[in-house]
């Protein structure tokens, strides 16, 4: 995939903020913040002091990647969202990444766990295999029992549940993918509502 | 001055572009209501979805309708709460997004200050002014003596008049939004039942309905126990002409103690014909407006016409650390 020179990377499904500008497709800088749940307080002014460090202006950026989950709702809401209003109001590419995914990046290993807390046992996981710095999906993003996901597989896996993600990692692994419609954008929450699911019993 | 406003707080995704605090160039609206129509109420998961699918589209709708570019706008408001968390938070986002994207000042507006100021859209708003907030999460008597500058004279006890309306909307199985259905149906009804009027006649202008509300509840109940025929459109009547009577005893009471040029009525439930009709009929000695129906309910038009104001009073910007408030306080 041709990306644009100047990225900006965002990624708000888990406890931490991850931001990251690539320029000509090398990481420039990168941030990983833990927040108590507060991510909409702190991710504008983290991307503020991000960009005028490389003495760049929002509107500068070429191309915006961003995780849409699975994880959490309200956090994975507040990424989206800021991404699809700068993808919008500068008119440039919108590429989306699973969160996972990201999380997968952040390991070394040949077989790796990727997981964010779901409550009551449940997790967003999925398994990636890594060869050579490249990953593959083994299995895809799933909303389950983690325990019993952990005892279904034969070889051991890395469990990452936090780190500090590399997302040239996804783009080398052809881990991102171009949104046609910016304005269609939605995180992938894999599950309905409780309301809806009330309403369908 | 270009204020672009924006208001989330609830089941409305709306962006709108006002000059100088009066004049509405675009007010776009995206509502949810028929999506939350069918769980009988909003919920505030699906609002917060609906939010992100929906809003740069309706940004996209507002500035074209406007005919205007973003760098035309001069200041962004958006609503800073009360109102749903998770629904706030994507208007913040949003308006931070433009605030840093064009070097726009950013100012954060309280929901309520947004539903007094739709009265400026429509005729410029005269002190010392009374307010009457009614609304599904509001009901409150404000004086205003200069722009923004609020002093609550009173406020429910409990239940908000909108969610006293919503309840006994659920009691006679009308559909949500249960608030018009009771005012369409107690058009052609009777006041037959005779509910209290609770706290008419207190010596100060706070509000109670949650003890109506249980009442008309009970009231129903054995109605229904006995297997006695209700008329539908009289028990509303019934409900709508004492909570009517309240508000509108209270609001007199009040613009005669503080001598105003003017009544405002503001909020969703300003839609309320019931409540149109008897405070024009009651309240002679001196002006009472209603914004315009569309006006009432959410909308972003509201929300910059106040961020205007506020601006004006103040000069005071937020920064990007703007938090979004789900039980912020009107100062």
């Amino acid at each position: 995939m041709n990306l644009p020179s100047k990225l900006l990377a965002i990624d708000t499904a888990t406890k931490s903020i991850y931001l990251a500008l690539l320029i000509d497709g090398k990481t420039v800088d990168s941030i990983s913040q833990e927040g108590e749940s507060n991510h909409s307080v702190t991710i504008m002014p983290l991307i503020d002091q991000l960009l005028i460090k490389q003495q760049l202006q929002l509107n500068q950026i070429e191309g915006i990647l961003v995780g849409i989950g699975p994880g959490s709702y309200t956090g994975v809401r507040i990424g989206v969202s800021i991404a699809k209003m700068i993808a919008y109001l500068n008119s440039i590419e919108l590429y989306s990444f699973s969160s996972l995914a990201l999380l997968a990046s952040c390991s070394e290993s040949m077989n790796i766990l990727s997981s964010i807390d779901a409550r009551r046992g449940n997790a967003f996981l999925s398994t990636y295999q890594q060869t050579n710095g490249i990953l593959t999906v083994v299995n895809q993003d799933q909303l389950t029992n983690l325990e019993t996901f952990k005892a279904g597989l034969s070889e051991v896996h890395d469990l990452i549940t936090e780190g500090m993600p590399k997302i040239e990692k996804l783009i080398n692994s052809n881990l991102i993918y171009q949104v046609a419609d910016v304005h269609a954008l939605v995180p992938n929450y894999l599950q309905i509502t409780e309301a809806e699911r009330n309403k369908a019993i | 001055m270009i204020v672009l406003g924006i208001e989330t707080s609830c089941d409305e995704t709306s962006v709108a572009l006002v000059k100088d605090g009066k004049t509405v160039l675009s007010n776009v609206v995206l509502s949810q209501i028929d999506i939350h129509k069918e769980y009988g109420g909003v919920v505030p998961e699906i609002a917060s979805r609906e939010h992100v699918k929906g809003v740069t589209l309706v940004f996209d709708q507002a500035i074209k309708k406007a005919g205007l570019k973003y760098s035309d706008v001069d200041l962004v408001a958006v609503t800073e709460g009360p109102g749903l968390i998770g629904s706030l938070l994507i208007g913040v986002s949003a308006a931070k997004v433009i605030a840093m994207n064009y070097q726009i000042p950013l100012i954060g507006v309280h929901h309520i200050a947004g539903h007094i100021y739709a009265n400026n859209l429509e005729r410029e708003i005269e002190f010392p002014c009374l307010a009457l907030v009614v609304s599904g999460g509001h009901t409150e008597l404000i004086l205003m003596k200069e722009h923004f500058d609020f002093q609550k004279l009173g406020e429910t006890q409990d239940d908000a008049v909108g969610e006293a309306y919503d309840k006994i909307a659920r009691v006679l199985n009308l559909p949500y939004p249960g608030g018009p259905q009771v005012d369409k149906l107690s058009a052609i009804g009777q006041d037959r039942y005779n509910f209290p009027r609770p706290m008419i006649d207190t010596n100060d202008y706070n509000f109670s309905f949650s003890g109506l509300k249980s009442h008309v509840i009970n009231f129903h109940h054995n109605m229904v126990q006995r297997n006695e025929e209700i008329n539908n459109a009289d028990f509303a009547r019934s409900f709508q002409e004492a909570v009517t009577d309240v508000l509108v005893q209270k609001t007199s009471k009040a613009a005669k103690e503080y001598q105003v040029k003017q009544i405002i009525v503001a909020g969703g439930v300003a839609a309320n014909r019931g409540l149109r009709a008897k405070m024009l009929e009651r309240i002679t000695f001196v002006p009472v407006y209603f914004p315009s129906m569309q006006f009432c309910t959410d909308n972003a038009a509201m929300i910059a016409a106040a961020g205007y104001f506020k601006y004006q009073k103040t000069k005071l910007v937020s920064d990007y650390y703007l938090n979004a408030d789900s039980r912020l306080k009107l100062q």
